[in-house]
């Protein structure tokens, strides 16, 4: 977010949402191009597996993972001290801060390679490193431009979809002296060149986990540059961060897993690297890190655990298909949420996550047409939760009078079907700037756009149609 | 009461509301169409990804092939459980921890997937021999090609080394305005020869 932009959190949506639609139309076109893409990918990808079976069954690998969770963690713990790992338990992104000083200190490490990784993102870990006197590289491409541009990411899988080939251009040419001319080939190459000298040098590698499985004690990762194989085998130290709910029971688990999140994400079969980190390196092997600690991280997962609707949302893989999907994230693009985590996904586990006085409005950014339930991996039920968290706003008396008749009425209609795709079909109908008054969220960006003519049919249906 | 165990405690308490989820079992890997044997699935994925296929009948049909590719390489890096003749086959061995320094890398794969078009790459074989050239050879027994992750998991379960990785294609991203380009960090060029 640059110069006279609102603040970058998620109280801040509605004057962020319209500042981007005013300000900067090309990161909506960016945005779109990029998540119809990554959308259009995983359509095809879904078609070609029996992919209702798969996400049935990934729900409840999922679903039995997170109702057993304190045997799994308690298992998982065991496989990993087993395995020569160093384990520690994190509260709070204090916690985890503290865990990363004791490392930085014992070693005495200058410069730490990073792969992307929201919790660390969700953590402010780069910050703490900072302020260590610690140099953080980031070196997934999309996060290595991200972090040159001082932006926090703007997609949980693209953190830079919001920025165009030109943008990159220019900031290469700024940060590494390419022309201004370069190919998108020639700009890879100089980050390369530029990254791989980090990777040599650097004493620890911090990375996050896609999922732990509890009997083996393996940390699991998916990319496709490289660079999280580079980040956890290159430095001497390892850390990983992982958020308590990526345990799984069982190593064989990881086979349905890791494929299903490949082709919920960008509808590859795998990710073209897989890490499957097991500890520290053994005494019949040439090289690797000498040392690897895994931190279990809470910081607000215990929270949404307690909540008996939401708890739900822990389920999420973090593929980033319910934001490819979301015609409100398409809009905005994920700066507008004000964190780490935007779109759908972030409208349902920020509340939990960071409390939902701090989280609102976003349980509101959203139209609630159930595009993005009909594409999670995990069958999520994304518009209920939200629901949920718009009903915990109303009870507890935190929105304004006119927000809370709207909403009563609104998660009263949705409660109903039936009665909630009547009134939605209704809405379809009504003036623009109304349905902005009947969806309070809405309206904060509704003012600032033309009313478009309404479509015949529902978005959920002309995407069911492929037509979108 | 110290972090772990407040943790454990408060999910404890919330499990207790929770209506327990069986696990489902085994991942089948569902399809509508009856894939290909294993090695023809393996090239197909494979080369989809952007990996390149070699077929050799034996280790001198190989060696005669990796003498003829190499040789317009000038430094060579090589896994450990690589056949150490290899290193007579034509560019300069570099030492082990010079991996950086190799413009082409030799290393041996425990094992592949059909299912997925992935290689199985092992910690004990090297990892930065396997991630550092730009150009990586991979040797692959194709007696070791799994129908399935599930079966190369289950198979591998009994026998881990520190770290597994699983090599599907060339390294590549499109971060960069959304425009596809190989080679970012790991290898931008991985031919699997299997013999
Ligand atoms: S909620 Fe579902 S679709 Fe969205 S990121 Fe999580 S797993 Fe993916």
């Amino acid at each position: 977010m640059t110069g006279s932009s609102p603040e970058y959190r998620p109280g801040a949506y509605r004057e962020a949402a319209a500042h981007s639609l005013r300000e900067t139309p090309m990161v909506r076109d960016s945005v779109g191009s990029a998540t119809r893409t990554f959308d259009s990918l995983r359509a095809h990808a879904y078609a070609d597996v029996e992919s209702d079976r798969w996400r049935d069954w990934a729900r409840d690998v999922k679903g039995h993972a997170l109702t057993h969770l304190d045997q799994y963690l308690e298992q998982a713990e065991r496989s990993l001290v087993r395995n020569g790992v160093h384990v520690h338990w994190a509260a709070t992104a204090e916690d985890v801060h503290r865990v990363i000083a004791k490392v930085v200190e014992t070693h005495g490490v200058r410069t730490v390679v990073k792969s992307k990784s929201m919790l660390s993102e969700e953590l402010d870990v780069n910050a703490h490193l900072e302020s260590l006197g610690v140099r953080p590289v980031e070196t997934d491409l999309g996060e290595y431009i991200i972090q040159l541009l001082d932006e926090p990411p703007s997609h949980i899988v693209g953190p830079a979809i919001h920025r165009s080939l030109d943008d990159c251009r220019v900031l290469f040419h700024e940060r590494l002296g390419t022309p201004l001319d370069s190919e998108p080939d020639e700009l890879a190459a100089a980050a390369r060149a530029a990254l791989r000298e980090d990777f040599l040098s650097a004493d620890l590698g911090i990375s996050g986990g896609n999922f732990l499985a509890a009997d083996t004690g393996t940390v699991a990762l998916i990319e496709n540059e490289g660079n999280i194989r580079l980040t956890t085998s290159v430095p001497r130290v390892h850390v990983a961060l992982v958020g308590i709910e990526k345990v799984v029971p069982r190593f064989e688990d990881l086979a349905g897993l890791l494929q299903l999140t490949a082709r919920a994400a960008t509808g590859q079969p795998i990710g073209l690297f897989v890490s499957l980190i097991q500890g520290p390196r053994t005494g019949d092997e040439v090289d690797g890190p000498e040392e690897v600690h895994v931190v279990l991280v809470d910081n607000g997962r215990t929270t949404l655990f307690e909540d008996d609707v939401a708890w739900e949302a822990l389920r999420c893989v973090r593929c980033g298909a319910c934001l490819n999907i979301c015609p409100v994230y398409r809009q905005t693009g994920g700066h507008a949420y004000g964190w780490t985590y935007s779109g759908p996904i972030g409208a349902i586990i920020s509340p939990g996550l960071l409390g939902l006085d701090r989280a609102l409005p976003l349980p509101h950014a959203s139209s609630l047409c159930g595009a993005c339930t009909d594409v999670c991996p995990v069958r999520i039920p994304i518009p209920e939760l939200l629901i949920h968290w718009r009903e915990r706003t109303v009870d507890e008396g935190r929105n304004s009078t006119a927000e809370r008749l709207g909403m009563k009425a609104y998660a009263g209609l949705a409660e109903r079907p039936g009665a909630f795709s009547a009134a939605a079909s209704a809405l379809r109908w009504t003036p623009w700037r109304a349905a902005g008054r009947a969806l309070p969220v809405l309206s904060g960006w509704v003012q600032e756009r033309d009313a478009p003519s309404p479509s015949p049919r529902s978005f959920r249906d002309l995407w069911r149609e492929g037509i979108e | 009461m110290n972090t772990r165990d407040q943790i454990l405690t408060a999910i404890r308490a919330a499990r207790e509301r929770r209506t327990p989820v069986e696990h489902p079992g085994r991942f089948g890997g569902w399809r509508p169409v009856e894939p290909p044997p294993p090695l023809e699935g393996f090239e197909a994925m494979f080369t989809q990804a952007g990996g390149e296929v070699v077929h050799v009948s034996g280790t001198v049909e190989r060696d005669d092939w990796l003498r003829t590719f190499l040789a317009e390489f000038q430094h060579l890096s090589m896994g450990a459980g690589v056949p150490p003749g290899i290193a007579d086959l034509g560019p300069t061995r570099i030492n082990p921890g010079d991996e950086h320094a190799a413009d082409v890398g030799v290393s041996m794969a425990r094992g592949a997937i059909a299912e997925t078009g992935s290689l199985m790459m092992d910690a004990r074989d090297g990892r930065r021999a396997q991630l550092l050239p730009p150009v990586l050879v991979v040797l692959v027994d194709r007696s070791t090609v799994h129908a399935t992750v599930a079966d190369a998991f289950e198979s591998a379960r009994g026998d881990l080394s520190a770290a597994i990785g699983l090599h599907s294609g060339p390294s590549k991203s499109a971060d960069i305005g959304q425009v596809m380009v190989k080679g970012v960090h790991g290898p931008g060029r991985v031919i699997a020869v299997l013999a």
